[in-house]
């Protein structure tokens, strides 16, 4: 009698399994499916909450914008608007195109255009105020929208803020927006979330009412990886068919693998060191980073060239301005006079002169007034390959000069909790900008400091100047191109001798993928550019499998085969022992 | 010791006060425990191999700086050598010394297992002589509180404080010896129990023997064979969880040890690249200082316990 309950679990459960058995045979035609291996999970799926890179791309494949990139040089084409006029340069007219449907069938009309350029001016949505937040929309009938905007502005008539479905996200509106997970899977682009497991994967199935039509890839799998190698080593295996950020250690050895294209691209992302400069008031940042000498001091520590050549593998390039965007022109150059080279004599020399001296002898020098030590807290992501050779050379030049520091590795959240909370001295992490450098250059905007922990901004600088946020203002209406690009290299010079960031290289997105799966994959922008996690992404809607090859899709089934089989047995099992235990049960009765 | 054992030279028929029988007794059974751990050779061997291992973590210091294997002091030498005359282990991605890394991580690697296991028989042999002496609810409350700990899965549990708990040295040797006790107190547990209700600890007692005196001079004495050679069983295990912790990155990351070695060759791709060189010397490392122990553990277990003695 006691065994009854266990045996009827077990048979419960092995229905349970023949039932997913079987709905795996039944999908006779297996999807095509495009595996992308990335070491960087989602943070967010809300377009209004999220910043990391893995983020944007998802949001690049479930909303189309209202004007597209080009591949080749990112000029501005039409998407979800048909076309566009102007007579002034501050009210544009926008023809959305016809019959435009959101992925659960819904019609997508000029009505949520306008919804969500005005609610996101109005409630200041982190990714798109920088964009709307000069903008006024009004739906004019189904397909005709007209946005005026209060000045003139540049980046007109691009418009690149993902446009939300409004039905889905007004009740969300209505409260704090943040808050919402996102999962609902509705967009207007070429691919739509399926399903996520955080810290493992997320799937993207293709949208049949993507205005370009549906993509010939069937779903996209991005799977995260926590260790580099692995990554690779299921790239090798055929396992996945993609990798963004191949390890720049394993990057040459991977380009001589047959059937494996490698490939570097540069988007103007950097990586930082970046110092506290308590701007924003909160937190416990070590005094001494607030003086300018000290920041110079640091940043004439950092041997960069040695940096690049060891940690990087001179991959990408050595800049050590902020990037704002993929396009070099907006990159300035820094007068000999005012560039802060290696030169650890100089910094300990300006360090003793302005009176930070080691009083104690213990190689470690003590603030002016002899109240603490220079030793800074040095935070660090736990899941870069970089962080630790970086970790490694930076502690060990600040040491050279006479300043101590003390290493704490953290997560992508909680690195960015730290930030937020103002409680941290030294951080290194990276960024990678938009092609309009007006989002990168508003983080550094005193607007975006963080002054309650409840809104958190993006500068995460923690320094905001005057000067810096007048020359904003101002090349945010410049229309001449050439004079917006003379103010912005004016920032970003300021920026650069301000130097609350060092900005250590600029990366190269280093991917890799398979040749025997899928053909058309397109680089943005041309030929410099990286495959995926470009700035739309193009390849979604381009790749095409190749016959035999992905079509087939052989691994899975294989793998389906023996969960099949395994499954199958533990069902075996279960009835087994369900029926033992009757025969025992009836035993029991008789006896 | 009492002064009543002046050398015999003038008292002619030397009347041994007893503390000078227990000592000589002492001796003599040490010498004899001695005696066959030398005839045991795999464990000679290892005493050696340990020896070796405790003499280069002690020198290391002096004939190397620590700054060597500091990347910013290497940039004039070359990335992934192989061994030559001037890198005896080759280079690794950073131009570091791998011979160097396993010398210093030596240091750091048999710190960690020696604090951690004193930390784990410390609290093993306390709560295990506490629980097993007194008895009653003492005991059951002791025992259920070890219970517990055993219960719990071990590398989890490790993994979880370490990844909370501030990143250093203290928190790996906190973190394993505060996992691995639960066995050590059953152990000595067990042999306090056998031993507290021998005939002569009844008779200490009879003559109004205190418990402080019973437990100092009876039972721990008796448990002491024991807990020796349950420390020198548990090395190797704190070594290893160290490695492990340090393999997964949860090592303190401003520290050269064997484990955090071998992450970091395994994040580099050295497999991938056929860099022998970086990984199989911290792994050999490993792999001889744990063996060593064991076989030294296991003999001076068998020497100390005359049950698992051959006969």
């Amino acid at each position: 009698m006691k065994r009854q309950l266990g045996a009827m679990c077990l048979a419960v459960a092995a229905l349970g399994t023949v039932v997913v058995t079987t709905a795996n045979a039944s999908s006779g035609d297996a999807p095509v499916t495009l595996t992308v291996g990335l070491m960087q999970d989602i943070d967010s799926l809300n377009p209004t909450a999220g910043y990391l890179v893995s983020a944007y791309e998802t949001w690049n494949m479930q909303y189309a914008t209202l004007t597209d990139k080009a591949a080749d040089d990112f000029a501005t084409e039409p998407s979800l608007a048909e076309s566009w006029a102007s007579d002034d340069g501050l009210t544009y007219t926008y023809t959305l195109r016809e019959g435009l449907k959101w992925s659960d069938g819904e019609p997508l009309t000029a009505d949520d255009v306008a919804w969500t350029i005005n609610t996101s001016r109005d409630q200041e949505w982190i990714n798109h105020f920088a964009t709307t937040g000069n903008l006024t929309a009004t739906a004019i009938d189904d397909r005709t929208v007209e946005i005026v905007s209060s000045v003139p502005d540049p980046k007109l008539p691009t418009m690149d803020v993902y446009i939300l479905p409004r039905h889905i996200w007004e009740e969300q509106a209505a409260g704090d927006i943040t808050t919402y997970p996102a999962e609902d899977g509705v967009g207007s682009g070429p691919f739509t979330l399926t399903s996520r497991n955080a810290g493992q994967d997320w799937t993207m199935a293709a949208n049949p009412n993507f205005w370009r039509g549906k993509p010939a890839v069937d779903q996209v799998v991005f799977r995260v990886y926590t260790d580099g190698s692995a990554m690779v080593a299921a790239l090798k295996s055929g396992e996945i068919d993609f990798v963004h950020d191949v390890p720049a250690e394993l990057f040459d050895g991977l380009s001589e693998e047959s059937g494996i294209v490698t490939l570097t691209g540069a988007q103007g992302g950097f990586s930082e060191l970046a110092m506290n400069g308590m701007a924003g008031g909160l937190g416990d940042g070590h005094p001494a980073l607030q003086d300018l000498t000290v920041r110079h001091a640091i940043a004439q520590a950092i041997d960069r060239p040695q940096l690049f050549d060891r940690v990087a593998h001179n991959q990408g390039q050595l800049l050590g301005t902020l990037g704002v965007s993929p396009d070099p022109v907006w990159t300035p150059e820094i007068p000999a006079d005012q560039q802060l080279n290696y030169d650890p004599e100089r910094a300990k020399q300006s360090l003793e002169d302005a009176g930070y001296k080691d009083t104690d002898g213990d190689g470690i020098r003590e603030m002016p007034d002899g109240s603490q030590p220079l030793k800074f807290r040095y935070a660090e992501l736990n899941d870069s390959d970089q962080a630790a050779p970086i970790r490694e050379l930076i502690t060990g030049w600040l040491k050279e000069i006479g300043i101590d520091t003390e290493v704490s590795t953290y997560d992508q959240t909680q690195l960015t909790d730290v930030i937020a909370s103002g409680e941290y001295d030294l951080f290194v992490w990276g960024w990678t900008p938009f092609v309009d450098p007006d989002p990168m250059l508003s983080y550094f905007t005193c607007a975006q400091l963080t002054t309650d922990i409840e809104s958190v901004g993006y500068n995460d600088a923690n320094w905001c100047s005057p000067e810096y946020d007048a020359l904003y203002d101002q090349q945010k209406v410049e229309l001449d191109r050439a004079k917006r690009i003379d103010i912005v290299h004016q920032m970003l010079t300021l920026f650069y001798t301000e130097s609350t960031y060092v900005v250590l290289y600029h990366d190269a997105d280093t991917q890799a993928y398979r040749t025997d799966r899928f053909e058309g994959w397109t680089r943005q922008p041309k030929d410099t550019g990286p495959v995926l996690f470009t700035n739309t992404s193009p390849s979604y809607w381009t790749l095409t499998p190749i016959a035999g090859g992905a079509g087939g899709d052989d691994d899975s089934s294989n793998t389906g085969l023996i969960i099949g089989l395994a499954v199958g047995g533990v069902a075996l099992l279960g009835l087994i022992a369900f029926f033992v235990a009757r025969s025992r049960k009836q035993q029991d009765d008789k006896e | 010791m009492s002064g009543t054992v002046e050398s015999g030279d003038e008292v002619k028929p030397v009347v041994a006060s007893p503390a000078a029988i227990r000592w000589e007794r002492r001796r003599a059974s040490m010498g004899d425990a001695w005696g066959r751990l030398r005839s045991d050779r795999l464990a000679m061997i290892s005493l050696f191999v340990l020896l070796g291992f405790a003499v280069m973590a002690i020198i290391t210091p002096y004939v190397s700086d620590r700054a060597d294997i500091s990347a910013v002091n290497t940039a004039d030498n070359p990335t992934w050598a192989s061994p030559s005359s001037e890198f005896w282990l080759g280079t690794d991605h950073l131009g570091r010394s791998v011979a160097l890394q396993v010398m210093w991580g030596a240091r750091v690697s048999l710190f960690v297992g020696l604090a951690a296991t004193l930390l784990t028989i410390v609290i093993g042999s306390v709560i295990g002589i506490v629980a097993g002496f007194f008895g009653g609810w003492t005991d059951s409350v002791l025992m259920r509180i070890t219970d517990w700990f055993l219960v719990i899965p071990f590398l989890p549990t490790a993994i979880v404080l370490a990844a909370v708990l501030e990143r250093s040295l203290w928190t790996i040797v906190f973190v394993i010896g505060i996992t691995s006790w639960p066995s050590t107190a059953r152990l000595v547990r067990s042999q306090v129990l056998s031993v507290r209700s021998r005939l002569y600890v009844d008779r200490a007692r009879a003559l109004g023997a205190g418990r402080v005196h019973v437990i100092n001079r009876h039972i721990f004495p008796n448990v002491l064979p024991l807990v020796m050679a349950s420390t020198t069983l548990a090395v190797p295990i704190s070594i290893l969880t160290e490695t492990t912790l340090s393999f997964l990155g949860l090592g303190d990351p401003t520290q050269v040890s064997w484990g955090a070695i071998l992450n970091e060759a395994r994040e580099k791709g050295a497999i991938d690249r056929g860099a022998w060189w970086y990984y199989m010397p911290p792994g050999m490392a490993i792999v001889m200082v744990v063996l060593a122990f064991t076989l030294v553990g296991r003999a001076t277990e068998t020497v100390l316990d005359p049950r698992l003695r051959e006969r």
